[in-house]
């Protein structure tokens, strides 16, 4: 008999959203508003069992709300659900498996032991964890080579050969194999991943977490559809997008006058906006008559998206753009001008280049308002 | 400027109408006592030419001559810039001023009253003062030509007067657009520093000043969420030690549990006093965290509009979850019901137990009468044995008649007696012996009687006195012997052949050994009656047959009527080991259920009073966060109009000390409730019930840790603490981030006024360095050399001279009160030949040079005479000989 579920991790509810100004709130709201997109899937596609496997909340400590708004939303999914606690919320006294929410919703199960669970058409082979560290192979314990059902692992850890990871709960490559697992559903990376056995079928991976954390984090925001046609068979995964939030990195070199021409109509072109978090990294030269339109460059970035950031630290003025230096009125402000200028393009130390040049735009502003006659 | 004429009167003391003039354009010399009035003089032109007639105060009317309601009135003719003026000015009483020219040959009025005193200063490049009379730095051009009395030291020169040098040395440092843009820039930078050149504190301060505080106040709150956070962490660890303190303590207690049960009720009110104590110590200690904090809220506080945005946000938001926190606590409370039913239905199964522990002590009294009664059959039957065994061995006894020991020693003796006597009868006999070689008779002629002897066969013969033989085929022998003895001998043996016989004829033998036999025999027989005499006695074990038999009866009435509870004992008798395991199953069953129940009550009333207590503190947190709304508002109402009170803010403190001091009296009254019971109720028990309580104090105490850590497990888990922390990080990253921008933009800021100044420095310098060299060359020829150069700032005031032989400059005040003035003289007289440049410049020193010495004072004045080729020099002093070696003076002496 064909089995079908959504495998989820990492949720991470109340999670630190850092360096990104005021929206860290917005950010933790939407990670928990996803879940509902995630039971969506479930129902569009008529699935009835939603596999978590680890780090529900970022932390035992989060705000019991927290705990009692994942567990009504879950409790309202109109099949099982089955939750391992992972390496960021463990099963310790005062975690947040202990909240009445659990004992409320019916069919929502937190897995406390490391024992199978038989299912009507498959065996669950779950590894809750009890610690934030280890190095305890948590899949060790499984063994379900005689088994006649479907066999599925929940676990979360490092898989071995992640890159810079520690062996933190280190689980094999190759554990499903070893354990007789027909898939083994891991949590802990939050990026899509998966691990193909010998004969080529993908018998383990990372569904990554439902919303992307962070600036640069690949293929996260999705859940994974299973599907395991029966005992031995080779699984079928679908990793299905449900992130609400776009997290968006632009990096441009402005090499011309007028270069910020082509970043104003870029950020036109970026779709919803709302939910996007876009950090725009400026380097090069800027010319004076630049200094405009990065003004609009940060007015745009800062107002338009969800959240925005100009880091233009690494710009420097334009080498040959001395011409509005020499309108400046001869005397000790020109003079002081061009020893400013020859600081922004030549001092060793990038802040102090980053001074010099803010003090030129501020010189600059301030002229333009003296001709303004403002 | 030119003077050319001056008339004062009502003056101070020049009382009447004074006039002098006209003046040489050269050198003047006004010459007169002191207190004449030639100060006075020099005042009322300055007074004249740079003060509005209308001043009123105290300065002006201490001009007015003493006692005298007079109006002071002084007229000033002068030229500047080829055009001839007259200033007509009185003050006080009928104040007024009018300004003329000279045009064609008589003076035509210009202006009069206010107008007439702006256009004089006009003329002169003099500033107005704000009110009151003029001031040195309001003179124009005279702060540098005129030196009044007293004050020949030139310690500042205006803004307008150095710029008048500047342009008369033909620089020009910053044109008009420069000069905006550098006053853009120093109002820019006016807006982040002081003029010191340090960050702006107070009200006015810069935004880094205010986002630098904020950030220490987050720092600080940082910290104390790190603490709460980790504080969570060590309960979490501090509740799974005291579960396993707990469990280790439970196993130990339950060796002990299975003899003796029961908690004592007392001792469980003094824990739960004591735990309850401790929480309400713990909520105590909350309460008065919650109104340092709101005090400590208080103080940091700041108001921004952006915080108020926030705190309506914040109160917003708390509005919401009201609903959540009640739906909370009524589900809470909606468990905590169902525990406790739980928890009475576990406790009404808890009286079982005495049933079963009464059946275990009845098995154990049927197993323990079983076990007696064949014990005691048994020893009956041995009794029995053994008494028919005792009566067959007494027979036996009976039956031997044995001699002692006594009768034993006395038939050896006749035996003995008896030997003696055949031995003494054959000493007293003659013996013979034959030895043939081939067998032959014999006949014992002594005895009658015939023998055989032969070699191998010896015959011996024994006869009283003689024995004598007849050998065949030999002949006779006869041997002789001692005679007589032989029949004593004889009688000594008969006699104790009689003895024996007649000693041992009970016996049937006269056999010393067999008599031995027969009284070991008897001997034997005795001790196996001894024996079994004594296995009996041992058997009674000072009891008696009937007293068993009676014992056997009872035992078996009794089995008989436990047999009648449980008949099917009689079939299958009770096992005691599974009788007590059973009853321990049972037992653990009930205690395990009833302590799981009620560690699930209790747990979950921690969890409702958690939620309750959460409530409450939400509702009393939405209070006061809107109070401190509220204050936000007013604090910045504060700061824009000042003086606004915190009352709002005050009020909630107020109300958390309340709390806190509500909280404290319960945590009192639960001391109260403590001291009432004198001490730990566990103490009274026997030792092995304190043994036991040891150990159940043990448990109780590992549980009331785990309790305790628990209900702050649980308090801590309720604040959310992890949530807290990280929104405490984001805004202190976000208040970094804008401390960052903000330092770049006041850093770029202050290296563009700093740079701006540095690069006007170094113009001033260089448009001072010709001055410098000028001063420097007059005062060389006055004093000699030795002081070296002359050092001016960039206002043209001399800061110090750099002798030749210093490696450092020198101040000033180091020089001698006579070359001081010397210096400063020179530097005027520098000043104004630059300033000359542009027409010729009247020069006023009232009463100067009094320290100098005559040699350098000959050298001033042709100093003074080279200059007034250029210089009109006005002299006022009471000492006109010093002068009169200047060539082409003119004297005035003042006469009124």
């Amino acid at each position: 008999m064909t089995v079908r579920f959504i495998h989820t991790a990492d949720w991470q509810i109340g999670m630190k959203a850092s360096g990104i100004g005021p929206v860290g709130q917005q950010v933790r709201e939407a990670r928990l508003d996803t879940i509902n997109r995630v039971l969506g899937v479930a129902k569009e596609r008529g699935i009835n069992l939603l596999l978590i496997t680890g780090d529900v909340f970022e932390d035992n400590a989060v705000d019991r709300f927290l705990v009692r708004k994942v567990g009504d939303k879950l409790s309202r999914f109109p099949g099982r659900v089955y939750i391992i606690p992972g390496n960021h919320d463990p099963l310790v006294p005062g975690s947040v498996w202990e909240h009445a929410v659990w004992e409320e919703a019916s069919n929502v199960s937190v897995i406390r032991e490391p024992e199978p669970i038989e299912l009507d058409d498959c065996i669950l082979y779950p590894c809750p964890l009890e610690e934030k560290y280890s190095t305890r192979n948590p899949t060790s314990w499984i063994d379900a080579g005689e088994s006649e059902k479907i066999a599925i692992g929940l676990a979360h850890g490092n898989v071995e050969g992640l890159p810079d990871a520690d062996p933190d709960f280190p689980i094999p490559r190759d554990a499903a194999g070893r354990a007789g697992l027909d898939f083994l559903a891991v949590g802990h990376w939050h990026s899509f991943a998966t691990y193909p056995g010998a004969d080529g079928a993908v018998r383990l991976a990372y569904s990554g977490t439902h919303e992307t954390t962070k600036f640069g984090e690949r293929d996260s925001g999705n859940v994974l559809v299973v599907e395991i046609d029966e005992r031995g068979a080779a699984p079928k995964l679908e990793s299905v997008p449900v992130g609400r939030l776009q997290w968006q990195t632009e990096e441009t070199s402005l090499e011309r006058e007028g270069a910020l021409d082509s970043v104003l109509s870029g950020l036109n072109e970026i779709p919803a906006p709302e939910s996007t978090l876009l950090r725009l990294r400026l380097n090069g030269l800027l010319y004076a008559s630049d200094r405009a339109k990065l003004a609009s460059v940060e007015e745009i970035v800062s107002t338009r998206f969800l959240y925005g950031i100009v880091d233009g630290q690494s710009l420097v003025p334009a080498p040959e753009d001395d011409s509005w230096i020499e309108s400046l009125p001869v005397g000790p402000v020109r003079e002081a001008a061009e020893k400013i200028r020859e600081q922004a393009l030549h001092a060793s130390d990038e802040e102090k280049k980053a001074v010099a040049t803010r003090a030129l735009i501020q010189l600059f502003e301030m002229n333009e308002k003296n001709h303004e006659g403002e | 400027m030119l003077l050319h004429k001056i008339t004062v009167s009502h003056w101070r003391s020049l009382l009447n109408e004074v006039a002098m003039g006209p003046f040489s354009e050269r050198v003047n010399v006004v010459h007169a006592p002191n207190g004449t009035g030639k100060s006075a003089m020099f005042e009322a032109m300055r007074r004249g030419l740079f003060d509005a007639h209308h001043v009123t105060g105290g300065e002006i009317e201490a001009v007015r001559p003493w006692g005298r309601d007079l109006s002071p009135s002084v007229t000033v003719e002068f030229s500047e810039d080829d055009q001839t003026y007259r200033v007509e000015k009185i003050f006080l009483s009928g104040s007024s001023a009018k300004l003329s020219r000279l045009e064609s040959g008589s003076f035509q009025p210009l202006a009069t009253g206010r107008d007439a005193d702006a256009r004089i200063r006009e003329i002169l490049a003099a500033d107005a003062p704000g009110r009151g009379l003029s001031r040195h730095e309001h003179w124009g051009l005279a702060q540098i030509l005129w030196a009044p009395q007293g004050a020949l030291h030139l310690e500042a020169i205006s803004e307008n007067v150095a710029k008048n040098v500047r342009a008369a040395l033909g620089v020009q440092i910053s044109g008009e657009t420069g000069g905006q843009l550098e006053e853009r820039i120093a109002r820019r930078y006016l807006d982040y520093f002081t003029k010191t050149g340090k960050p702006k504190t107070g009200k006015n301060a810069a935004p880094v000043t205010g986002l630098t505080e904020r950030r220490e106040r987050l720092k600080a709150q940082l910290v104390e969420l790190r603490q709460k956070q980790q504080g969570f962490e060590e309960a979490s660890r501090t509740v799974e030690d005291a579960r396993n303190r707990r469990d280790q303590a439970r196993r130990e207690a339950d060796s002990l549990r299975q003899t003796l049960g029961g908690l004592r009720k007392q001792a469980e009110e003094y824990t739960r006093l004591k735990s309850d104590l401790k929480n309400k110590q713990e909520s105590e200690s909350l309460a008065k965290e919650r109104y340092e904090n709101l005090n400590a809220a208080k103080e940091r506080i700041e108001a921004t509009r952006k915080e108020i945005t926030e705190l309506e946000e914040k109160v917003k938001q708390a509005a919401k979850r009201e609903g959540e926190f009640k739906t909370e606590w009524e589900t809470a409370k909606e468990l905590l019901e169902k525990r406790r039913s739980e928890r009475e239905t576990a406790r009404a199964r808890s009286s079982q137990t005495s049933d079963h522990l009464k059946k275990i002590e009845t098995a154990r009294q049927f197993l323990s009468d079983q076990s007696d009664s064949e014990s005691l059959r048994t020893r009956l039957d041995k009794i029995t044995n053994l008494e028919a065994e005792l009566q067959k061995e007494r027979k036996k006894r009976t039956e031997t008649v044995a001699p002692d020991a006594k009768t034993v020693r006395e038939a050896r003796k006749l035996i003995g007696e008896r030997d003696t006597a055949v031995a003494s009868l054959a000493a007293s006999q003659v013996h013979l012996t034959l030895t043939p070689e081939t067998t032959v008779s014999v006949h014992n002629l002594t005895e009658d009687s015939s023998h055989q002897a032969s070699p191998s066969h010896p015959l011996k013969l024994s006869g009283d006195a003689m024995v004598e033989v007849k050998v065949e085929g030999f002949g006779g022998i006869r041997a002789a012997g001692p005679e007589g003895g032989a029949e004593k001998h004889r009688d000594a043996i008969r006699e104790a052949k009689d003895k024996l016989e007649k000693l041992c004829e009970p016996y049937g033998s006269t056999d010393p050994d067999r008599l031995d036999a027969l009284r070991e025999k008897a001997q034997e027989l005795d001790q196996s009656i001894k024996a079994i005499q004594q296995k009996t006695e041992t058997l009674l074990d000072g009891t008696t047959t009937d007293a068993l038999s009676s014992r056997l009866a009872e035992i078996k009435a009794r089995r008989k009527a436990t047999l009648e509870t449980y008949p099917d004992w009689e079939q299958n008798p009770p096992v005691l080991s599974e009788l007590q395991s059973a009853f321990d199953q049972f037992n653990n069953e009930i205690r395990d259920t009833v302590q799981k129940a009620e560690d699930a009550f209790d747990k979950q009333q921690g969890v409702c009073t958690t939620a309750e207590n959460q409530l409450n503190t939400h509702m009393a947190q939405l209070k006061a966060d809107r109070k401190n709304l509220e204050s936000a508002r007013k604090r910045l109402e504060e700061l824009t109009q000042d003086g606004l009170s915190d009352e709002h803010r005050t009020k909630a403190i107020s109300e958390a000390l309340m709390n806190w001091k509500a909280s404290k009296e319960t945590a009192g009254q639960l001391e109260e409730q403590l001291k009432a019971i004198p001490g730990d109720p566990a103490k009274d028990l026997e030792k092995l019930e304190r043994q036991l309580g040891a150990h159940e104090d043990t448990e109780n105490k590992a549980r009331d840790d785990e309790k305790t850590a628990e209900g702050r497990l649980q308090g801590l888990a309720a604040e959310g603490a992890y949530s807290k922390l990280i929104a405490c990080e984001e805004e202190l990253e976000n208040v970094d981030e804008q401390i960052g921008h903000e330092t770049t933009k006041m850093e770029a800021i202050r290296l563009l006024h700093d740079t701006v100044t540095e690069c006007k420095q170094a113009v001033v310098a260089s448009v001072a360095a010709p001055l410098e060299r000028s001063a420097t060359q007059m005062l060389s020829r006055v004093v000699g050399p030795r002081l070296g150069r002359l050092r001016l700032d960039q206002n043209f005031v001399p800061e110090a001279i750099h002798p030749d032989l210093a490696s450092e400059p020198v101040k000033l005040d180091n020089l001698s009160g006579g070359e001081q003035e010397q210096l400063f003289l020179i530097t005027r007289l520098a000043l104004a030949e630059v300033l000359a440049k542009s027409g010729r410049q009247l020069i006023v020193l009232d009463d100067v040079l009094n320290a100098t010495d005559s040699g350098r004072l000959a050298r001033l004045l042709t100093l003074l005479e080279e200059v007034s080729d250029r210089l009109q020099i006005i002299i006022l002093t009471c000492h006109p000989e010093r002068y009169r070696g200047l060539g082409g003076a003119e004297f005035f002496e003042l006469n009124h």
